[in-house]
């Protein structure tokens, strides 16, 4: 009895109840919300929540385990094309199944090249996948049959289930899926990170000889968080193929995955909810630059590429000055005086993440 | 004359040095002794710039150098041979030897000072143009102390020149170091935990524990005083 | 003419461009120890910056000139301003940074020149040359590609061997606590250093702007191909960097030539995994022991 019980009690840890409880309280405020904002509005919830899952697979990656990759924005790709070519021709496949396939396959790239990259630290990690970025979307222009080349596939719209009227706007639909999947997302990697692969992950970035010494499989470590951010980027991927309505090369292209990396710089590397604050800014800077360039009749060529620049100056900037992003200055406005960073000799400069030597005094 | 006055350095929450002050003249040699962690090499990163003490000072010849940059420092005159020599590994030993007078600019003084460090440390001459990773410990003591030559450097802080130098070198090397002390007025701060061979050389000798002056005198004082022999200097 | 010997030609001609970058990238990462990803981004907008001299009616060679030196005082800047207040956090910090400074110049780009693509005028004839009675795949400008990037190699060696210049340099990436002590003044080595990688990047800007046309993101693939390049031949050395970029131009060539063009990044990103997997700091890379 005993036994039993505390098997239970491990199963739904309070950690594991306290996370299901907000995100449920998540659920319904923003359930309440997408019914009283409009269509144009729940497009930009759908986008808001799309990030949010690529960039939180992304800070648990580079955050928690210390690994940069440029790539993620192909690894999204791969999710985006998985789903259109499913949905091809108009083919019914439930949304559910659309999106775990594209979880599936993109999960399954990610272990190939989470295996290859297992050995790779630092540079040579962050060289690798920048140069995934930059050849996949060049796989679909070069097979143009299947991948549709550069003009790209039609991802058809998704009628909301009949059950909820007729007149169920789409957007709000696809609203709830993308916000139903961010939720899920986060639940499952804040459970992950509250226990032992999220220990090992972050005793691996933080002293991978210790780590090692400790018992834990520092490869196999690497390749796991690698796979669930795979994952998480391919989900993504397979949600932005809905909302834009067509996948193309041109979608998703290096600077994807350095908004990606811009969006968990400024929530803070390593923190889910600091993901969803960088969500918020990939989405509305750009709606907020576009409105000012027409209202000071800018042309489009400064219009179209304020936001990068933006993004660009706040990477630069926040390495300069914050380098922990809104969360961590939060957090450390909440917790003055309990600072305990240092990973760098001397207690010099406050520290993100030690990349690929041992962090003295940890 | 080196003055180091008040002298207090933390790393972090850890105190490394209380309070240490002392005075070198020109033209002699101070030895400062203590075991490992009596704060002996933080001393001298802290007077040639490398770390900032928390208070206090360090004057050259008057001069407040406390907050100088150690490249700053250097060009005062200032040369520090660190623990391990410091030889720069993959350049030779000639390029070692130049390196030292390079920001003196002064072409002739410098093939002067050369030749003056190729005379007096015999083995660089012969490996002038081998890469210094190929040196034994004794050449690789020899190649520091001889760049700090030909940068014509009035005040030498000495690391521990001891480790890893078999005894003979050593002393070859430490009674070419008091030559110079003697005959050209060379300022020397030597770190030593080897106090007995230290003492021997030095005019006088100060000893740290665990970050404070417990001690200082003539070096001759030192070596006959028993009982603090005994309790800081092992012998 | 063979298609092979074609494709060689080609590959050499184009492994001189990639050799460049490598080089570029290498000598920034023996002085400071950081991959600068914003490296090509920099050499894109010193090549925009060419042909905002020449349209407005500067002659190529001076249009040249002011690529070769904005570039040096590009990277002058970027390391003072940008790059040394981080200097000593973790190198992933630094490593953002320079993405940040990649989206900013790609993003300032088209906003300051206009985002449409643009052709560059090359130094010289682009037609091949006439050998006895065929015309091979190699034209003056070829020629003068391939003599610029060995020309300013010859000239960084001398620099680095010769002078007393090039030793405090290398002193100063061996060792900056050491040298520091020797009375060389670290930072502006450091400054130095960049300054000349950044203009070795500008000119394989130059170079290479004819062949693929001038738009914001058209160095992206030049960085990766310098980079794969450099990482073969082990970021610690420079002559590895150049034979890397060598060995990636012929390569990609041949893949280029008999898999299709659209490939070549696929293939380099082959290679790169296939180098790192065997050996994961390069090919070249001296095996360290790591300090425990």
């Amino acid at each position: 009895m005993v036994a039993v019980r505390s098997r239970v009690d491990r199963l739904v840890s309070p950690t594991l109840s306290r996370h299901l409880l907000i995100a449920l309280a998540a659920a319904v405020v923003l359930l309440l919300l997408s019914a009283q904002i409009g269509a144009y509005d729940d497009y930009n919830l759908t986008a808001v929540a799309i990030f949010a899952v690529a960039a939180a697979g992304l800070t648990l990656l580079t955050g928690l385990n210390g690994q940069l990759s440029l790539g993620h924005g192909a690894l999204m790709a791969i999710g985006a094309y998985t789903a259109s070519l499913l949905l091809k021709d108009h083919r019914q496949f439930p949304v559910i199944v659309v999106l775990l396939i594209s979880v599936l396959s993109s999960g399954v790239i990610g272990i190939v090249f989470g295996y290859a990259a297992a050995r790779l630290r630092g540079p040579y990690l962050a060289g690798a996948t920048l140069t995934l970025a930059v050849a996949l979307p060049q796989v679909a222009t070069r097979y143009k049959s299947i991948f549709g080349g550069d003009t790209g596939l039609i991802v058809p719209p998704t009628a909301p289930p009949d059950w909820l009227g007729a007149d169920f706007p789409a957007e709000r639909w696809l609203a709830w899926i993308a916000v139903a999947a961010a939720l899920v997302t986060m639940v499952l990697l804040a459970n992950l990170l509250r226990n032992a692969p999220g220990r090992a992950f972050k005793a691996v970035r933080d002293n991978e000889a210790a780590a090692a010494l400790a018992g834990i499989d520092v490869a196999r470590t690497q390749v796991l968080a690698f796979v669930i951010s795979a994952a998480c980027a391919g989900l993504a991927g397979a949600l932005f193929a809905y909302w834009s309505g067509i996948t193309s090369p041109a979608g998703f292209s290096l600077s994807l995955s350095l908004q990606l990396i811009t969006a968990i710089v400024i929530g803070g590397l390593g923190s889910l909810a600091g993901a969803v604050w960088g969500s918020v800014v990939l989405v509305y800077v750009p709606l907020l630059t576009s409105g000012m360039a027409s209202t000071l009749k800018l042309p489009s060529s400064v219009a179209d590429n304020l936001p990068l620049a933006i993004y660009g100056g706040i990477l630069v900037i926040a390495m300069l000055v914050a380098p922990h992003g809104i969360q961590g200055a939060l957090g450390r406005i909440l917790a003055i005086g309990r600072a305990r960073w240092g990973h760098t000799p001397g207690g010099g400069q406050k520290g993100v993440v030690d990349w690929d030597d041992p962090a003295p005094g940890t | 004359m080196l003055e180091v006055i008040d002298l207090t350095v933390a790393y972090g929450p850890v105190v490394a040095l209380h309070g240490v002050s002392l005075t070198v003249a020109d033209g002699s040699m101070t030895a400062v002794l203590g075991a490992n962690g009596a704060g002996k090499t933080t001393l001298v990163r802290t007077i040639s710039g490398l770390t900032r003490p928390r208070g206090g000072s360090v004057r050259l010849d008057g001069r407040d150098i406390t907050r100088l940059a150690p490249d700053e420092i250097a060009r005062l005159g200032v040369a520090h041979v660190p623990q391990g020599q410091g030889v720069l590994a993959e350049l030779t030993v000639d390029e070692n030897l130049r390196l030292g007078g390079l920001w003196r600019r002064d072409p002739p003084d410098q093939r002067k000072a050369l030749a003056e460090a190729y005379d007096l440390f015999p083995p660089l001459a012969s490996r002038r143009h081998l890469a210094a990773f190929s040196l034994s410990g004794g050449e690789r003591q020899m190649l520091s102390v001889g760049r700090a030559l030909v940068a014509r450097a009035r005040v030498l802080l000495l690391d521990e020149p001891s480790l890893g130098l078999a005894r003979l070198v050593l002393v070859q090397i430490m009674a070419r170091i008091r030559a110079l002390v003697t005959e050209r007025g060379l300022t020397v701060l030597l770190i030593e935990q080897n106090a007995k061979s230290a003492l021997s050389v030095a005019d006088e000798g100060i000893v740290l524990h665990l970050g404070k002056v417990v001690a200082r005198g003539r070096a001759h004082q030192l070596l006959s005083e028993e009982g603090l022999r005994h309790a800081y200097l092992g012998f | 003419m063979s298609r092979f010997f074609v494709l060689t030609l080609i590959g050499l001609t184009q492994g001189a461009i990639y050799a460049a970058m490598a080089l570029a990238l290498v000598m920034i990462w023996r002085a400071t120890k950081v991959i600068n990803f914003a490296q090509g981004a920099m050499a894109m907008f010193t090549t925009y910056l060419a042909l905002f001299a020449i349209d407005h009616g500067a002659p190529y060679w001076v249009a040249f000139a002011f690529a070769l030196l904005s570039g040096f005082l590009l990277g002058a800047v970027i390391e003072r301003v940008i790059v040394r207040p981080v200097e000593s956090a973790p190198p992933l910090n630094v490593v953002i940074l320079t993405l940040g400074l990649l989206l900013f110049l790609e993003a300032l780009a088209p906003m300051a020149f206009g985002g449409q693509i643009k052709s560059f005028p090359p130094a010289f004839s682009i037609v091949g040359l006439h050998v006895g009675n065929s015309q091979i795949a190699f034209s003056p400008f070829d020629a003068f590609t391939l003599g610029a990037v060995l020309a300013v190699m010859v000239l960084l060696l001398l620099l680095f061997q010769k002078t007393n210049l090039g030793l405090r340099m290398r002193a100063s990436a061996f060792n900056p606590e050491v040298s520091g002590l020797l009375g060389i003044r670290v930072g502006r080595m450091l400054t130095l250093g960049w300054a000349l990688a950044s203009l070795v990047g500008a000119l394989a800007g130059v170079l290479i702007a004819p062949s693929l046309l001038l738009y914001p993101t058209f160095m992206d693939d030049v960085l990766v191909f310098g980079f794969t390049g450099a990482v073969i031949g082990g970021l610690d050395s420079a002559v590895g960097a150049v034979v890397g970029g060598l060995l990636m131009g012929f390569a990609l060539s041949y893949v280029g030539g008999y898999f299709g063009s659209d490939l070549e990044t696929v293939g380099a990103l082959v290679i790169l995994v296939a180098v790192l997997m065997v050996r994961p700091r390069g090919l070249f890379a001296v095996q360290r022991l790591r300090q425990v």
